[in-house]
């Protein structure tokens, strides 16, 4: 396997990348079709989308030793085009995190490969480090719920692709927040991205979820140009670290030497509740996926003691990581009767509210631009000291585009350590986002 | 809520529909009976699967709940209940909240109305299966054939004020469903739960689970008034033994359960139009009240009768072939009385029998025009129940037409005269009984195609 660091080519095969870097939870190769669209390519999977036969834990050790009985609808396309799949990437405990910290029990931190003391950041941390560190043909199927695919992108310096919720097939993905959950490609380069985006969208009639629309050829936005397009720069998002923003700026300035024309348009509600929206409709929605774990049919199992319920609480307790606990006691919080009309349903309302005030702005722009991260990927030891709060907070310019199930793209720019640029589109406008992605 | 009654009962009724697979899943309803081997990764739960709802099962749900009177909601809405029980795939169980598919409808019986809350979609949990019963074993069996059956629940107001009041609604609810066509009575099962509360108690609430079966019902509700008027009553839930014939507490119900519903996310909003509603309704049937009526109007039959055979679906479509055939009184004596007698005989339903219709019509024409005995007839059809054969063909066969004729029965009840000379003194002697020794010769040479009557008469007048 050639691996491409530091302008230096050199060998290295992958169990003892990952014994450096810890990207992958299981490596293990598949191909099922010799030609095709993707014959020549390498696809690794985020942990929490299934492949038939290959252990698939979504990083949990209440998933151990589960071997899914059929491909996701995704993992099926791309092995229907020839490529090999080379293994599952590690992660956040089912996408629980921005930094792939909160893994499962038994589980290993990714490392960042441009600072190993860094954070890949999450929760497909494991996708972002691989997609980094192997130069081959190597493209990632990452998930994102609240910022999953975009984050580790940009901390680890690639592009990362998150597509228009229902515009790929969620069936066979570990579900975390169902209503915000989309599975989408991880590259080296936008056009790997686009390629691949191409041949896994699409209808399924697997998923009730998923769109019934025609797919666009994604390829030919490559290469387009940006000239005369409009693009929306969020002023609320330029509240972030100084060397991202300065770094944010220059691109902005090549983007309108291109002949592109950047106006500051304003997302107030957005930014005011969408880290609470968001929370309180993921953490709601993930406390009811993840009661089936319970150590009956799959996964981790325990001796079978007394009652039903001491069962289920003693395979859970043991086997759910501290953040998963975290998560299923807000999330059951927010659905007591009770509390249920003061946030689920009021989180809902609100949520309408923000896809409401994107789609004004997209009446007028082609595209909506930010930073992708408000910070270069922290150092491990600094995200430890962080709250639980300060951690979500972390979120604040991906949950939008997330929760109004917008697509979104983030593409590597600055000298030094990698920053994100985030370009947001219209529902269905994938092609833009890769048309501007392409001339950052 | 005031009551007045001295008893006041509430159901909540789960149906079975049959549709032909499971309400999110294409894994078939029936079939093997082989422990799981009619499930896959959706209806087992497994990580990664998603649901995909039936339309066909909608449609029988909307079926079901305009013909109970509801109002249709626009939008069908599903979401998870959730809480932990073993027979749980998912431990959350995909029904409806909020908005039900139909509310504010009503079920008449005995001339009154018992209101129905709300019809909503479910999917069936699992079957636990206890190798040495309940109480006995240490440990449970999953069969996951049944998870993800479609369920409708049918929840009434507290209206009903008797056993036997319960135990008419469940008939009724059946007869709809059969008519309907959407619940095989073999196959299908059907649930009912109770919440019944006696004023003696102030109406302290218990909900009676899980009883099978009208009959079982009216068991259950009496033995509770008796148990509630002998013990302290408390809110709890009881579950019904029908083996012992007794209710036993289950839980306690200090406070409402907690299910912390939220809309499914895996499951779209289904729009139901009113043109969807407006084509189903052109193919819904005629039901029972309004066959009954109809029967009593144009036919003239007996209300008992009219509604008797109007709640049954297939008994109706018989009388309602026959009476063109036949006069009504006869269709009401055949098709109520004497077909049933024939059925309950032999244990069966109609719909189990296979009854020939064709056949079972000739036969009453037969008798209509005399030309067999109504003992020949009942005969016949205790055949014709078994298998399906050519009437007239066999009747001929058989040499059981009626001897209408009557010179060629005179000649017949000569011979038997002649050939009974003791019989006829004992007769002229004020023997009445001797006849019946006559009448039984004619019967035997006539192979009983004669009618009694008319022999008695033409014996009496020969002698």
């Amino acid at each position: 396997m050639n691996i491409l660091w530091g302008q230096k080519h050199f060998k290295m095969n992958l169990q003892e990348l990952n014994q450096n870097y810890n990207c992958f939870n299981i490596i293990e190769e598949l191909k099922e079709k010799e030609e095709g669209k993707l014959s020549g390519y390498q696809i690794s999977v985020k942990d929490c989308i299934c492949v038939k036969g290959m252990e698939s834990t979504a990083g949990s050790a209440i998933l151990k030793g589960y071997k899914p009985l059929f491909h996701a609808t995704a993992v099926q396309k791309v092995l229907d085009e020839g490529c090999k799949i080379i293994g599952k990437t590690s992660q956040d405990e089912f996408g629980f995190g921005s930094f792939s910290m909160n893994v499962g029990i038994g589980y290993k931190q990714p490392l960042n490969p441009v600072d190993k003391q860094r954070v890949t950041g999450g929760s497909s941390g494991g996708s972002g480090c691989a997609v980094k560190l192997i130069e081959d043909k190597h493209v990632s199927l990452g998930e994102s719920t609240g910022g999953s695919i975009v984050c580790p992108a940009a901390y680890c310096g690639i592009v990362g692709l998150c597509p228009t919720y229902g515009r790929v097939s969620r069936y066979g993905l570990l579900d975390y927040g169902n209503s915000l959950d989309k599975i989408g490609p991880m590259a080296r380069t936008v056009e790997d991205c686009a390629k691949v985006l191409k041949i896994i969208a699409g209808y399924d009639p697997k998923d009730s979820t998923s769109l019934n629309e025609p797919v666009d050829d994604y390829e030919s936005f490559l290469k387009k140009g940006v000239k005369g397009l409009k693009i929306g720069l969020v002023k609320e998002s330029l509240d972030v670290d100084e060397e991202v923003k300065a770094e944010f700026m220059k691109t902005i300035e090549s983007l309108k030497e291109k002949g592109a024309i950047v106006e500051q348009v304003s997302l107030p509600l957005t930014f005011k509740y969408g880290i609470e929206v968001y929370y309180i409709i993921a953490l709601s929605e993930v406390s009811t996926n993840l009661s089936k774990y319970c150590g009956i049919r799959y996964g981790a199992e325990e001796k079978p003691e007394g009652s039903f319920n001491e069962y289920f609480a003693k395979v859970r307790s043991k086997n759910f990581g501290e953040e998963a606990k975290r998560r299923i006691m807000l999330g059951t919080f927010a659905r007591m009767s009770g509390f249920r009309d003061a946030y689920y349903i009021k989180a809902a309302k609100v949520r309408t509210l923000i896809i409401q005030e994107y789609k004004k702005l997209f009446e007028h722009y082609d595209v909506l631009v930010t930073p992708t991260m408000p910070n270069v990927a922290p150092k491990t030891e600094d995200v430890k000291k962080l709250t639980p709060l300060q951690n979500y907070m972390m979120d604040v310019l991906t949950v939008g585009p997330n929760l109004a199930g917008l697509p979104h793209i983030s593409v590597p720019i600055g000298d030094d350590l990698p920053v994100g640029f985030l370009v947001i589109g219209d529902h269905l406008q994938e092609g833009k986002i890769i048309q501007v992605a392409d001339e950052v | 809520m005031k009551f007045e009654s001295d008893v006041v009962i509430g159901m909540e009724v789960h149906v079975q529909l049959n549709t032909k697979t499971k309400l999110f899943c294409s894994c078939p309803t029936q079939g093997s009976e082989e422990p799981n081997s009619r499930c896959c990764p959706v209806c087992l739960g497994m990580p990664g699967s998603k649901p995909v709802l039936n339309k066909q099962a909608l449609n029988y749900a909307i079926k079901l709940a305009l013909s109970l009177g509801c109002e249709i909601s626009p939008e069908l809405i599903f979401s998870r209940k959730s809480y932990f029980y073993p027979d749980l795939a998912k431990n959350y169980q995909i029904s409806q909240y909020e908005i039900p598919l139909g509310i504010k409808g009503k079920i008449s019986i005995e001339g009154k109305d018992i209101g129905i809350t709300r019809v909503h979609m479910e999917e069936d949990p699992a079957a636990l299966v206890h190798p040495e019963g309940m109480a006995k074993s240490n440990y449970v069996l999953i069969d996951y054939n049944r998870s993800g059956n479609p369920l409708c629940e049918v929840v009434t107001e507290p209206d009903l004020t008797s056993p036997g009041q319960a135990r008419e609604f469940m008939k009724n609810l059946i007869s709809v469903l059969n008519y309907l066509k959407i619940f095989d009575i073999d196959t299908c099962i059907i649930k009912a739960d109770a919440n019944i509360s006696i004023k003696e108690k102030d109406y302290t609430r218990v909900e009676i689970k899980n009883i099978t079966g009208f009959k079982e019902i009216e068991r259950a509700l009496n033995y509770e008034i008796e148990r509630q008027k002998r013990e302290d009553v408390v809110l709890e839930t009881r579950a019904w033994d029908a083996e012992a014939g007794i209710t036993i507490s289950m839980r306690k119900k200090e406070t409402e359960e907690e299910y912390g519903y939220i809309i499914d996310p895996d499951l779209t909003v289904t729009t139901i139009t009113d043109e969807m509603v407006e084509k189903i309704k052109v193919d819904m049937p005629e039901l029972a009240r309004e066959k009954a009526l109809r029967f009593v109007e144009s036919h003239k039959i007996r209300k008992e009768d009219a509604f008797v055979i109007a709640q049954q679906r297939e008994l109706a479509n018989l009388f309602e072939i026959a009476v063109k055939k036949v006069p009504a009184k006869l269709a009401v004596a055949w098709v109520r009385h004497e077909l049933n007698r024939v059925l309950n005989y032999n244990k069966k339903s109609l719909e189990q029998v296979k009854l020939d219709e064709k056949e079972f019509i000739k036969l009453l024409e037969l008798i209509d025009k005399k030309e067999v005995t109504e003992n020949v007839a009942k005969k016949i059809l205790e055949k014709l129940i078994e298998k399906t054969f050519d009437v007239e063909k066999y009747i001929d066969e058989n040499k059981l037409r009626a001897v209408s004729n009557s010179d060629e029965l005179e000649e017949i009840c000569k011979k038997a005269i002649e050939n009974s000379e003791k019989a006829v003194q004992d007769y002229k002697s004020g023997n009445e009984k001797a006849l019946q020794f006559i009448v039984g010769q004619v019967m035997r040479e006539t192979r009983g195609a004669a009618s009694p009557q008319v022999v008695i008469e033409i014996i009496k007048k020969i002698i």
